[in-house]
């Protein structure tokens, strides 16, 4: 194909306002609102809805052509105010759309100005907290839009005069918070490993419930979970911050160390063996507890299970594509397992992200040499792929038509799944999480290597009298 | 009848939007077509989506959104509609502006996009879809599409639908001004032809207009029409190609099933062409039939009223047996139907009679009040009727109306999934027919699986409670607390708690208590 360079052909990313709503998604009793058309959330609700199989409510200010051409402060307060009644949160998240930043509305001020005629203050205890962030759709991607959300909240909670910020009273907890959003069933599994570790911890966002929701006997207008206010009030308390990511800059993590001079460690999201490790070691670092024995045991079952699939994997030319810290995370998984990341990708700009991947290469693997690409879309993996010919594609579920065009298995990880079920239940990290991605691109190799052939039909003459069943079991032997 | 606290809870604003069945002859106090409330969460989206969903389906097209991505990767395949041959359609074509773009202006990335996707994929036509930031920064979609359309020598067709200029609706009407734009002037004086003619001389044409091809289901409308003698020279949209919609003006006669997006293209149509349209639906028995024994009325041949005679008779006792067995599984259950377009809405409610059920619910994100009016005639006494919904007032309907089954797209499936109650996908996500005859067997099976399923019993079991007699004291006192409240004629599902409500199944012992009182 012609190498375009205007054109965008099947998107590999999501706009801000989209990763935005994922990390107000796991806030405690958060509402999202987002600033601009009544599309934009539609389109959202819709497209996280089929992701994780859950009601997803987004308000919208609904801007009309009178909002666009005189501001939409009216709007915007309105929305606000029937947010309110309808469905009683303790936090609004405002997201804003390329709309609403082009039109030029000054929403902390509009915010400000809604708070005072409300008479809302700035006590999480009794007040509600509106949380603006600017995620115009034409600036980066979803990846950005989830970063930027979650620095607001911690901005938001931990804002405290100079005086305030120099009287810490230690909590002893840990901060943990990724730079990208992970499935409900991977943050139960980090959420699991810190209790097992210690109980001390604050997780952000926690969607482990909220896009998760078991049925239960009644129906909460805003689905039940989330991570608690009072420990984003926390944070700047704690004794450190993990940011789980490294190719994106974890915002949170920076200002509270910034800030509040809470040390920050950040280290990859820990999917396959030497991220896992990393981030045991890590946590063993801070918190100076040794790695419990349920982990040390699962260790060594990741262990086994790498033994025992070697030969499926080794010299597999795998293509890899989505956010860039799972993908950073996966082709290291790939490299220990002696597979050939052949095609690395990411639809975000990133600007560390191949230098990234050069370096985990470099440390696992130097004999191979991967097509690394970045800010790409769906028609660009396409051409690479058939350029790099790999076996198995691991990526979203937008990556099906390549798949099927190319006749080549997908195993599906990352955001949006919208073909298959159990998006929400996908389990990537920890080590358990490596041993059930293990187990599924092993098997969609052998599922798609496997030629079944009937047993081979020996000669009538053989087989054609009786055999007693005492002959059958010999013969077996 | 006055209800004391209103249908539902909600907004005051919002209040005016629902109400129930209205007496024939009656005007109909509800509230529509207007844009939607701030923060209410309307199950809407905007103009561009309204424009998408009717220009999608042509399938040779070149889809080009002009705009930040989001607008173009939310839309990528997500309409459903099938093609019998190319597929340009199911790929997101974006300009993806950036910031630099909005600053400077986004023309010459656009010109250029058009350049590269003309030698990449040859289309036959380009729709240029403008966003929401286009209308701001004043883009001017129209020379550029006309100089790249003298350029490439191909339609370049520009669709204004910027998101906030209206709502869905007017996202429709900007669809159909860009079909203006594909269809030619037929060859010969077009007022000579339109007039009935004699089918036995010269076979009559048709244009299906609002049908798009979701699942395949112009594949089993088409065929029908076919039999009895009459060509079909394109559905709008579905499974169209550029050539075909440009050939549209030589039809005699405009069916129009999707009344809400093709009433306007088909309004101009009749004015430009002189082709006259009528209303039809492809669901259903009644419909069905209808929508044939009025287009062989129209062109008036005994010979082809005959044929269609006998297909419909042949047709509707082949499918009989298996509607009559669905039938019987089904009757007297409730239904709930909300529904983007007036349409699909009101040949829904005569496919649920046709099943024996009744509608309780019944609701549009577009509806206007012609046609407001006109689901009131055709629904029973205490259904709801419900103007752009939104997820809490949906919810409680469901409970308060006690349905058993919704229909509607996937936005509130999950909302009828929490709350225990069967969902059926009638939008862009169903993966079989429902037009035509064994669509309608579809749409029973599918009616029948969904109500059917053993998964509803144990749903209605969520906390697993091994009986004591203490347990038992308890639960009778909190029902009873249940009882007094509803008696006491407060809502249940209060303002400003969290909880929204609770499944019908959980309210079933006090309602009946409620009832026995009275």
């Amino acid at each position: 194909m012609t190498k375009r360079n205007y054109a965008t052909v099947n998107p590999c990313v999501m706009c801000q306002p989209m990763g935005s709503a994922l990390a107000f998604k796991g806030i405690e009793n958060t509402m999202v609102l987002y600033h601009g058309s009544q599309g934009c959330s539609t389109y959202m609700r819709l497209h996280l809805a089929h992701h994780f199989r859950e009601p997803v409510d987004i308000a919208s200010s609904s801007l009309s052509e009178k909002g666009a051409v005189y501001g939409g402060r009216d709007n915007l307060k309105k929305g606000l105010r029937n947010v309110i009644n309808r469905y009683n949160p303790k936090v609004i998240g405002v997201a804003t759309t390329c709309l609403a930043e082009t039109i030029g509305d000054d929403v902390p001020a509009i915010i400000r100005e809604f708070k005072e005629e409300q008479g809302i203050g700035d006590d999480p205890e009794k007040d509600i907290i509106i949380v603006p962030v600017s995620t115009p759709s034409y600036g980066e991607s979803h990846v950005s839009g989830y970063i930027k959300a979650l620095d607001a909240v911690v901005r938001k909670f931990t804002e405290k005069s100079e005086e305030e910020k120099s009287i810490k009273i230690p909590n002893g907890k840990l901060n943990v918070i990724p730079v990208e959003s992970l499935s409900p069933a991977d943050v139960r599994e980090l959420k699991e490993i810190f209790e097992v570790m210690s109980e001390d911890y604050i997780f952000l966002p926690d969607i482990s419930e909220t896009f998760d929701a078991p049925l239960r006997e009644d129906l909460p207008k805003i689905a039940q979970g989330g991570t608690p206010l009072s420990e984003i009030a926390d944070m700047p308390n704690s004794r450190a911050s993990l940011g789980l990511g490294i190719v994106s800059k974890n915002l949170a993590v920076k200002y509270l160390e910034e800030t509040h001079n809470v040390p920050g460690y950040n280290v990859p999201i820990p999917i396959g063996l030497s991220n896992t490790d990393s981030f045991f070691i890590e946590l063993v670092k801070i918190l100076g507890c040794p790695i419990p024995e349920k982990y040390q045991k699962e260790r060594g079952r990741l262990l086994d299970a790498m033994v025992d699939v070697h030969k499926y994997l080794y010299g597999v030319k795998a293509a890899i594509y989505g956010d860039p810290d799972l993908v950073f995370s996966l082709t290291t998984f790939m490299l220990e397992l002696g597979m050939n990341p052949v095609l690395v990708a990411t639809g975000s700009k990133n600007r560390d992200f191949e230098a990234k991947i050069k370096q985990t290469v470099e440390i696992i693997n130097p004999e191979i040499e991967p097509v690394v690409l970045n800010g790409i879309d769906f028609d660009t993996l396409n051409d690479a792929v058939r350029e790099c010919n790999p076996e198995i594609l691991i990526g979203n579920s937008n990556g099906k038509y390549i798949a099927k065009a190319l006749n080549i298995p997908l195993v599906r990880v990352g955001l949006p799944i919208h073909d298959r079920v159990g998006a929400q239940r996908i389990l990537t990290v920890g080590y358990r999480g490596a041993m059930e991605l293990l187990d599924s691109i092993t098997n969609t190799i052998l599922e798609a290597t496997d030629t079944f052939t009937a047993p081979v039909q020996a000669g009538p003459a053989v087989y054609t009298g009786e055999i007693s069943e005492k002959d059958c079991v010999e013969g077996m032997r | 009848m006055k209800e004391k606290i209103g249908i539902v809870n909600t907004l005051e604003e919002r209040k005016p939007y629902i109400t129930r069945k209205q007496e024939k002859g009656q005007e109909i106090p509800l509230a529509c077509d207007n844009n939607s409330l701030a923060g209410a969460i309307s199950q809407r989206a905007c103009v561009y989506s309204g424009a998408r969903v009717v220009l999608n389906p042509v399938t040779d097209a070149v889809h080009l959104v002009h705009g930040p991505i989001g607008c173009a990767g939310y839309t990528w395949d997500i309409r459903g509609a099938k093609s019998s041959g190319i597929e340009t359609n199911r790929s997101s074509f974006s300009t993806d502006m950036k910031e630099l773009d909005v600053v400077f202006g986004g023309e010459k990335k656009l010109s250029n996009a058009i350049d590269e996707l003309v030698e990449l994929y040859h289309p036959p036509v380009i729709f240029v879809y403008s966003t929401c930031i286009v209308g701001i920064i004043g883009d001017d979609l129209e020379s550029v599409c006309k100089t790249a359309s003298q350029k490439h020598n191909i339609p370049v067709i520009p669709v204004k639908s910027e998101g906030f200029k209206g709502n869905k609706s007017d996202g429709y009407k900007a669809a159909c001004d860009a079909l203006k734009r594909l269809i030619k002037k037929p060859p010969e004086d077009p007022t000579a032809k339109k007039s009935p003619r004699a089918p036995e001389t010269i076979k009559p044409k048709i244009n299906i207009l609002g049908d798009f091809n979701v699942a395949g289901d112009v594949w089993l409308v088409k065929p029908l029409f076919e039999q009895i003698g009459i060509e079909v020279i394109v559905s709008m949209t579905g499974d169209s190609t550029a050539e075909a919609i440009s050939r549209a003006a030589e039809a005699d006669l405009n069916l129009v099933q999707c009344s809400g997006s093709m009433t306007y293209l088909a309004k101009w149509m009749q004015q430009e062409y002189g082709i006259p349209y009528i209303n039809a639906s492809f669901f259903g028995i009644e419909d069905i039939s209808l929508a044939m024994r009025r287009t062989a009325d129209y062109f008036g041949s005994e010979k082809m009223k005959e044929q269609a005679e006998k297909i419909l008779e042949t047709e509707i006792s082949r499918i009989m047996p298996e509607i009559t067995r669905v039938r019987e599984r089904v009757k007297g259950k409730k239904a709930a139907i909300y529904m983007g377009g007036p349409a699909k809405a009101l040949t829904l409610i005569k496919g649920f009679a046709e099943l024996g059920m009744e509608v309780v619910i019944i609701g549009t994100q577009t509806g206007k009040k012609e046609d407001y009016e006109q689901i009131s005639y055709s629904v029973r006494d205490g259904t709801v009727i419900v103007d752009d919904a939104n997820p809490l007032e949906l919810a409680e309907l469901l409970v308060k109306q006690k349905a058993d089954l919704m229909v509607a797209g996937v936005k509130e499936r999950f909302i009828a999934y929490k709350l225990g109650i069967a969902f059926c996908d009638f939008n862009h996500d169903r993966v079989v027919e429902f037009e035509g005859f064994d669509g309608f067997v579809n749409f029973a099976r599918e009616v029948d699986a969904s109500i059917s399923s053993p998964v509803w019993n144990a749903v209605r079991q969520r906390i697993l409670k091994p009986e004591t007699v203490e347990a038992e004291n308890k639960l009778d006192r909190i029902e009873k607390a249940a009882v007094e409240e509803r008696t006491s004629g407060e809502s249940y599902a209060k303002e400003c708690t969290n909880i929204l409500l609770k499944p019908e199944f959980v309210h079933q012992k006090s309602d009946t208590a409620v009832e026995s009182q009275v």
